[in-house]
């Protein structure tokens, strides 16, 4: 056998591998590219998306009659439609479309598009419906309810308890989204009225047009020159599915990415010293609540008010939100976030072991106290969940943490068979009834809200909840939600901790990058690069 | 002429039914554990927000209504129909996921077992040439390196070095933004596309993706096949008429390419069959963090969403490879090797 050994094999195969290589590239001119997790996008139709990718897109797809102002949130503005006046009896509204609006495809928005849109959304019955709902539309009646007066008026009726300020804020969700009726239409399969089409492809007049949704890697939109609120900035954005970090955060330090969104703490530290890019912070109107299940019947503690109270002093707001998650929370006790109109901004509860054994004593809860508490298995919940252990484990009680997939923990809460659940809410729409209609609404009528999954009986709160939608005089509303949140704040099986902050990560190249409160309020028609 | 034709007929047809029969297993074991999965699909699709009759509406759209025998044989009604249903995770025809998805991944891991194989076989038989020396040693701790570090991680470092630090390929993605959007990859091979496209710089662009995913995928593969061929050649090597070839005179090439090699090909086949049939499925954590828009990151997407079509549809094509994979193994070391036939 031969003594001299041949070439180190592996090493040449490296080597010839890698010589392939071209000079790398960074993100096209005229191109703003973002990278983020795709993986939750279902359906790009507005009647039945309802992910956070969704509702995003839409936001630049879509327009609907009227919007809430992206500088200003708390203020409608005009959408598709230029006016819009309500009827003495609070119960209708008629909108004049603006002249000469059109969709992407040239054509001219019609009364009948607005009809349409709504009552395909409500017909259809998906995800996002129950927005709609709130009206008092469904699929029996909703024909009644939009009616064409003439070629640039429609008119909206609903008979559900909604004061017209509720109304016009619900019509800002997502799922209120105009189409193009006949470019629609001519993409219908059956009685589908265009969905399985709709799920990859756009018929609206926002600021940008879907060119390319290949599922789960990549959304291409390019700008619609035609929009009625005027053209983008860019030609083209590219919203890209990396579903790893790590891995978004090398693209944008690259600068084969422009954007980054969803990188954790650890990621956002290591790009502290990197120049060339920037943390930009977005208040987001997410709250993060502990949810004590007092409709469970295995462990009557759950059901003591003292509990619940013990609870507020338990958690280590501070120390969660400074050290812990570093920035991505903020400490907030209520369930309107600051910024969302009517928000309450009192933070009386601290971490006070001392405080909180006094009450549990005082309640009979004595030491030794078991409570399972399920949280999401994503981060930041871990963590949190380890923290509320140990800082609960000093009052006497003991939290044994089920960490587990979203999908199960909602099974659980709706099935209320859960004791505990540290979670998150996201509003609906931009109102407070959106929240408040959860937090502080169960008249046991069937509907699930969270007040009915935490089993919390509230017939005079409920009643005022019910009340505040129907106000007319905004200073007058935003009073009663204060009201409603300062009860919720002090008395209920819920334990209001946090405020999310979305941390976004740029290339200084970009500018106008704009996020609002709400979920959907991503608008890139003022980006430049 | 016939009765000729009549064994290998029969042959042929007890290997379909057996085929026909695994994958109709496959597929019931695969139903009846998506439906023990303690996710609800329907809320899984709606959100927790749904209201109570868009709940009802989904369950019943979805078929959760009724109890899951019921569901698996329209679900196999369908399936013999040629539709494998709509995946509720993407929105889209679960076929035409299938379509896009599973040429990304047979390219990568066929490329990676390519690789895996030339290096492998070669690393494999320098080991066994001078067991327990210095170069032995050295590859196996390599090999073992190889086989040991998590695929996540040996990527990340080797995205940050070779990528972000060095600029020496391609990021994740299978091409630059410049050509992803403009190729139309209708064959799902990218590699094949961007040639037949003509953009200038389209094809190096691929390759230049495909590089480091490639080699991350195949340091597991080559660790596991220099070892098992290293294995196979010294134990062959032992035997008595290795020792008559070298008392004989022969020399140690004619040696391994006579006696040792025709003796261990079937084993080393069957070995490369299984290490390509795990590439094809375990390519997952590769994946996601190369932005690889594969059938493994597709398949988990689909686990955590609830999604049985679409999981039942990723099983299908993956049990067909596994299917496929070993039957051509099956028949190659047959003709290969004359003790058994």
């Amino acid at each position: 056998m031969p003594q001299c050994l041949p070439l180190p094999w592996l090493g040449l195969l490296l080597g010839a591998s890698l010589a392939v290589v071209p000079a790398r590239s960074a993100s096209p001119p005229g191109v703003l590219v973002i990278v983020q997790a795709l993986d939750d996008l279902v359906s790009l139709d507005p009647a039945e998306g309802f992910e956070l990718s969704s509702v995003q897109t839409f936001t630049n797809v879509y327009q609907r009659l009227v919007q809430p102002d992206p500088d200003h949130p708390a203020v409608l503005q005009p959408g598709l439609a230029s006016h819009w006046q309500a009827d003495p009896g609070g119960r209708s509204l008629t909108f004049e479309l603006a002249a000469g609006a059109c969709f992407a495809s040239g054509n001219p928005l019609r009364p009948e598009d607005v009809i349409f849109s709504l009552s395909r959304a409500v017909k259809l019955n998906r995800a996002p419906v129950f927005i709609l709902n709130e009206l008092g539309w469904n699929a029996g009646n909703v024909d009644r309810a939009l009616t064409k007066v003439d070629a640039q008026h429609v008119r909206l009726t609903w008979d559900a308890p909604v004061g017209p300020a509720l109304a016009l804020n619900i019509l800002t969700a997502p799922v209120a989204s105009i189409i193009d009726a006949r470019e629609v239409l001519e993409h219908a399969a059956g009685d589908d009225v265009g969905n399985a089409w709709l799920r990859s492809h756009s018929a609206g007049s926002g600021p940008f047009k879907i060119r390319r949704y290949i599922a789960h890697e990549a959304l291409v939109l390019d700008a619609n020159p035609t929009a009625p609120g005027g053209a983008p900035r860019l030609q083209t954005i590219v919203i890209k599915n990396v579903a790893d970090a790590a891995t978004r955060r090398l693209l944008v330090a690259v600068g084969d990415a422009d954007i980054a969104r969803d990188l954790g703490p650890d990621q956002i530290a290591a790009l502290g010293g990197d120049s060339q890019v920037e943390t930009l912070v977005f208040p987001s109107a997410m709250i993060d609540y502990l949810m004590f299940n007092t409709a469970n019947t295995d462990n009557a503690a759950l059901r003591n008010p003292a509990l619940w109270e013990a609870a507020r002093w338990l958690v280590d707001y501070d120390g969660i939100a400074k050290q812990l998650l570093r920035g991505e929370y903020l400490v907030h006790q209520a369930f309107l976030a600051a910024g969302f109109p009517g928000g309450l901004l009192t933070t009386p509860y601290h971490f006070d072991v001392a405080k909180a054994r006094s009450i549990l004593a005082a309640a009979g809860i004595q030491p030794g106290l078991h409570i399972t508490l399920d949280v999401i298995n994503q981060p930041p919940y871990g963590d949190i969940a380890q923290s509320l252990q140990a800082s609960f484990a000093q009052a006497g009680i003991q939290l044994d943490i089920v960490p587990e997939l979203a999908g199960e923990l909602y099974s659980k809460i709706r099935a209320r068979s859960e004791q505990a659940v540290w979670v998150y809410w996201v509003p609906d729409y931009f109102d407070a009834n959106s929240t408040a209609s959860a937090f502080a609404l169960n008249r046991e009528d069937g509907a699930k809200t969270l007040a009915w999954r935490a089993g919390w009986r509230i017939p005079a709160l409920s009643a005022a909840t019910a009340a505040a939608a129907t106000e007319t005089d905004p200073a007058a509303r935003m009073e009663d939600y204060l009201a409603i949140q300062r009860e919720v704040q002090e008395k209920s099986p819920f334990v209001i901790a946090f405020q999310a902050r979305n941390e976004v990560v740029v290339r200084r190249s970009v500018h106008g990058y704009r996020e609002g409160l709400d979920a959907d309020m991503v608008y890139y028609d003022r980006i430049s690069k | 002429m016939s009765l000729g034709h009549a064994p290998a007929l029969a042959t042929l047809a007890r290997g379909l039914a057996t085929t026909a029969t695994t994958l109709a297993c496959l597929l019931l074991v695969t139903f009846a554990l998506s439906s023990l999965s303690p996710i609800d699909p329907a809320l899984r699709a709606l959100g927790d927000h749904a209201s109570a009759s868009a709940y009802t509406e989904m369950r019943h759209r979805l078929g959760l209504d009724a109890p899951w025998p019921e569901r698996f044989a329209r679900y196999a009604g369908r399936l013999l129909r040629g539709d494998l249903g709509v995946a509720e995770s993407t929105g889209q025809p679960v076929a035409e996921d299938l379509r896009h998805v599973f040429p990304a991944t047979l390219e990568l891991a066929t490329l990676a077992m390519l690789l895996s194989a030339v290096a492998g076989i070669a690393l494999g038989l320098l080991c066994a040439w001078r067991p327990r020396g210095l170069l032995d040693g050295v590859v196996r701790i390599v090999s073992l390196l190889g086989s040991s570090l998590p695929a996540f991680w040996l990527g990340l470092v080797a995205l940050y070095f070779f990528y972000a630090r060095l600029h020496w390929t391609g990021g994740p993605g299978r091409l630059d933004d410049a050509y992803q959007y403009t190729i139309d990859l209708d064959s799902g091979f990218v590699l094949l596309d961007s040639w037949r496209s003509g953009a200038p710089g389209a094809f190096a662009n691929a390759w230049a993706h495909l590089a480091l995913p490639v080699l991350v995928l195949a340091a597991y593969a080559i660790g596991q096949i220099t070892r098992m061929t290293r294995a196979a050649l010294l134990g062959e090597a032992g035997k008595e008429y290795v020792t008559l070839a070298r008392a004989k005179g022969a020399l140690p090439a004619r040696i391994i390419v006579h006696h040792l090699l025709p003796n261990t090909r079937g084993l080393i086949i069957t070995v490369l069959a299984l290490t390509y049939a795990s590439l094809l499925e375990g390519a997952v954590l590769v994946e996601t963090v190369f932005a690889w828009p594969g059938i493994g990151r597709y398949l988990t997407t689909a686990l955590f969403a609830a999604d049985t079509a679409a999981i039942l549809g990723a099983t299908l094509v993956i049990g067909c490879s596994f299917v496929v994979i070993n039957g051509l193994t099956d028949a190659l070391v047959r003709a290969l090797d004359p003790r058994l036939r």
